[in-house]
C-alpha cells in the first residue's frame, strides 16, 4: 500500500478517473452535418426538379447519398485508428444507427416491393426520429432530441399533404434533426479539443 | 465500530486509478491509461501487470498500423473487486 494514500484520497482518485473517461466526447458531429446536408441537397433538387420543371427522373440525384457511404466508410476507419480509448457509450451508437441503416434498406425495399409509394418519405421521417431521439438521449444532447421529435411531427404532418411536398419535410428534418445539431456537436467538440 | 478491509491490490494510488479509470470504459490503450494518470511507462507497466495476474484487467497485445499495441479492458472478477472496495470506503466514511 501507499504510503500517505487514505481513504479519502482514494474516494477523490476514484471521481477524477471517472470524469477523465466520462470527459472522452468523441462526437464531433461530421457525420451529422454531411449527410444532412447531402440529404437536404438531394430533397431539395428533387422537389425543385418535379415542381418547377416536371422532370420526374430527378430520383438519380439520391445515387449522391452513396458518395457519402463510402466518405463515412473512410472516415470511420481513421477515427477508430485514432481512439485510444472505447467507450461503452460509442458502442450503443455504433449499434444504433447500424439498426437504423438496416431498418431503412428493409422498409424502403418493402414500401417499393409493395409500390406504396406515397408512404416512402413519412416512412423515413420515421425511422429518421429513431436514432436521432435515441443519439440525444445517450449524448445528452437536448438539440439532437428535440430533432427526434421533430422528425416524428414532421413524418405526420408529410401525409396530409401531396407527395411532391413530402420532399420538402424531409429537408426540413434534416435541417432540424442533423444540420443544427451537427453545427452544435461541431462547436462543443471544438471547445473540448 | 466494523470497518470492511480494503482490497491490498486496489488500495495503490496507481492501481486504483487505473482500475477507476477503466470502469468507464469498453477497453482502452495503454498510452491513454499513461496519459490519464500521468505515471511514467515503466511504473504503469509493473502495476498493470499486478492487476492482470490477479485478473481484475484483460490485456491484450496486437499491431496497430505496424506498430505494438496494447489494450487493456477491466474484467467481471475487476467490476466486482471495484464495487467492494467502494461498499468498503463507505464503511470508513460512514458515521459511527
Amino acid at each position: 500500500m501507499d504510503q500517505h494514500f487514505n481513504e479519502q484520497n482514494s474516494l477523490q482518485l476514484i471521481e477524477s478517473m471517472i470524469n477523465k473517461a466520462k470527459n472522452n466526447f468523441s462526437e464531433s458531429g461530421t457525420l451529422y452535418l454531411v449527410w444532412g446536408i447531402v440529404v437536404f441537397i438531394c430533397s431539395a433538387v428533387q422537389f425543385i426538379a418535379i415542381y418547377f420543371f416536371k422532370y420526374e427522373n430527378a430520383t438519380y440525384i439520391w445515387f449522391l447519398t452513396w458518395l457519402v457511404v463510402i466518405y463515412q466508410s473512410f472516415f470511420l476507419s481513421r477515427r477508430s485508428k485514432k481512439e485510444k480509448a472505447k467507450t461503452y457509450t460509442a458502442d450503443i451508437l455504433k449499434y444504433v444507427w447500424i439498426c437504423f441503416a438496416s431498418c431503412m434498406f428493409i422498409l424502403i425495399f418493402i414500401l417499393i416491393y409493395q409500390k406504396a409509394y406515397y408512404s416512402i418519405d413519412p416512412a423515413i421521417l420515421v425511422l429518421y426520429g429513431m436514432p436521432t431521439f435515441l443519439s440525444g438521449i445517450i449524448l445528452k444532447f437536448r438539440s439532437l432530441i428535440i430533432g427526434g421529435i421533430a422528425c416524428w411531427l414532421l413524418a405526420i404532418g408529410s401525409i396530409m399533404v401531396p407527395s411532391v411536398f413530402q420532399l420538402l419535410f424531409i429537408c426540413a428534418a434534416v435541417l432540424i434533426a442533423w444540420i443544427i445539431p451537427g453545427i452544435l456537436l461541431r462547436k462543443k467538440f471544438k471547445n473540448q479539443h | 465500530m466494523e470497518f470492511k478491509e480494503l482490497d491490498p491490490i486496489l488500495h495503490s494510488q496507481l492501481r486504483l486509478a487505473v482500475i477507476s479509470l477503466l470502469i468507464g470504459l469498453k477497453e482502452a490503450e495503454f498510452t491513454y491509461i499513461r496519459e490519464k494518470t500521468n505515471s511514467t511507462a515503466g511504473n504503469l507497466s509493473v502495476q498493470i501487470n499486478k492487476l492482470k495476474e490477479v485478473d481484475y484487467i484483460e490485456v491484450t497485445k496486437q499491431f496497430k498500423d505496424n506498430y505494438p499495441q496494447t489494450v487493456c479492458k477491466i474484467t467481471t472478477k475487476g467490476i466486482d473487486a471495484f464495487e467492494k472496495y467502494v461498499q468498503a470506503l463507505q464503511s470508513y466514511m460512514k458515521p459511527q
